[in-house]
């Protein structure tokens, strides 16, 4: 599957409102279960922070990738938020991570689920595209910089 | 004549499109009494990169590693009752390394006449082409690729086929 596949307007979050790590994790599992991706809010958050307490999943140039894997994830799934102020993630590089990209998958689909973190790992290494990404005002503006990167 | 099909190989990485590829190859090789196999590649290039990246602690790339040895061995098992249930021999491939590449590699040292693979994405972007897996080896193989579509259509068929 495609990391396009699983990226609509309807997962993606521009501006996020939150102003903390939890809150920001929060605010991105609210936005699948809106979606109907998801229905189990809390036990994913739980999953979510108990990977984030293990070492932050905040990279350089304001990137964060959240991620879990969990019994209440259907199947593989993708929120987007895109924050203007940005948030203490814990960011290896120091600085307050912009672009979040939290993925959930059930324990049985590793194999996909690894090669969307890897595929967001391979986008994120072009400058450029990050600096597009934190500069998109609209959700309809990220799913457009997707379906042309 | 000689049926210019001999030897199959379909992909499976766990999608619902690759075990639908693998009905139709299951028909295809017993129609053409073709011989038949599964490959499914742990991809360890992904897990690497991800460690690189620090997406992935390395405690958590041995874990999802000993996940998609589990998946790979319970996908390669499923298809290989598909092909049973159906009177057909099917090979078990499982290799480690970036897909397209061990994907490749098979199919030269077993002398492939056909690759089949699930459908892939719709919704196309140039990103895809450089960095599906599917699309990677459909792409760089040497032999003829055969894209398996319209899901419940092949599940009529597989079901119908004695």
């Amino acid at each position: 599957m495609a990391l396009i596949d699983l990226i609509s307007e309807n997962v993606v979050k521009v501006p996020m409102e939150a102003a903390t790590k939890r809150a920001a994790i929060e605010e991105l599992v609210a936005v699948l279960v809106q979606a109907g991706k998801v229905k189990d809010k809390d036990r994913i958050l739980e999953a979510v922070l108990k990977r984030e307490n293990l070492g932050s999943t905040g990279l350089e140039k304001g990137i964060a990738v959240p991620h879990a894997k969990a019994e209440e994830v259907p199947s593989l799934t993708l929120a987007i938020g895109i924050s203007f102020t940005g948030v203490d993630f814990g960011a290896i590089d120091g600085k307050p991570s912009k672009v979040f990209f939290l993925i959930l998958a059930a324990p049985d689909q590793s194999g996909p689920h690894i090669e969307a973190l890897a595929e967001i790992a391979r986008m994120t290494r072009s400058e450029t595209f990050c600096r597009l990404l934190t500069s998109a005002v609209t959700p309809k503006e990220v799913v457009q910089l997707f379906k042309e990167e | 004549m000689e049926s210019p099909v001999r030897k199959i190989l379909v992909y499976i990485d766990g999608s619902e499109e690759s075990v639908t590829a693998a009905q139709y190859a299951v028909v295809l090789a017993k129609t053409l009494r073709a011989e038949l196999t599964a490959i499914y590649v742990i991809n360890t290039r992904a897990l690497d990169d991800l460690v690189k990246s620090r997406i992935f602690l390395t405690s958590e790339q041995e874990e999802y590693a000993h996940d998609i040895e589990k998946d790979a061995e319970r996908y390669l098992n499923h298809v290989k009752n598909l092909a049973a249930q159906k009177g057909v021999t099917l090979r078990p491939v499982k290799k480690r390394g970036t897909p397209f590449l061990e994907i490749k590699s098979e199919i030269e040292a077993w002398g492939v006449d056909l690759f089949v693979i699930g459908e892939i994405s719709k919704i196309r972007s140039r990103r895809d082409e450089f960095f599906n897996e599917t699309e990677r080896a459909m792409r760089n193989v040497r032999c003829s690729v055969l894209m398996v579509k319209d899901e419940e259509h092949v599940w009529k068929i597989y079901d119908e086929f004695a």
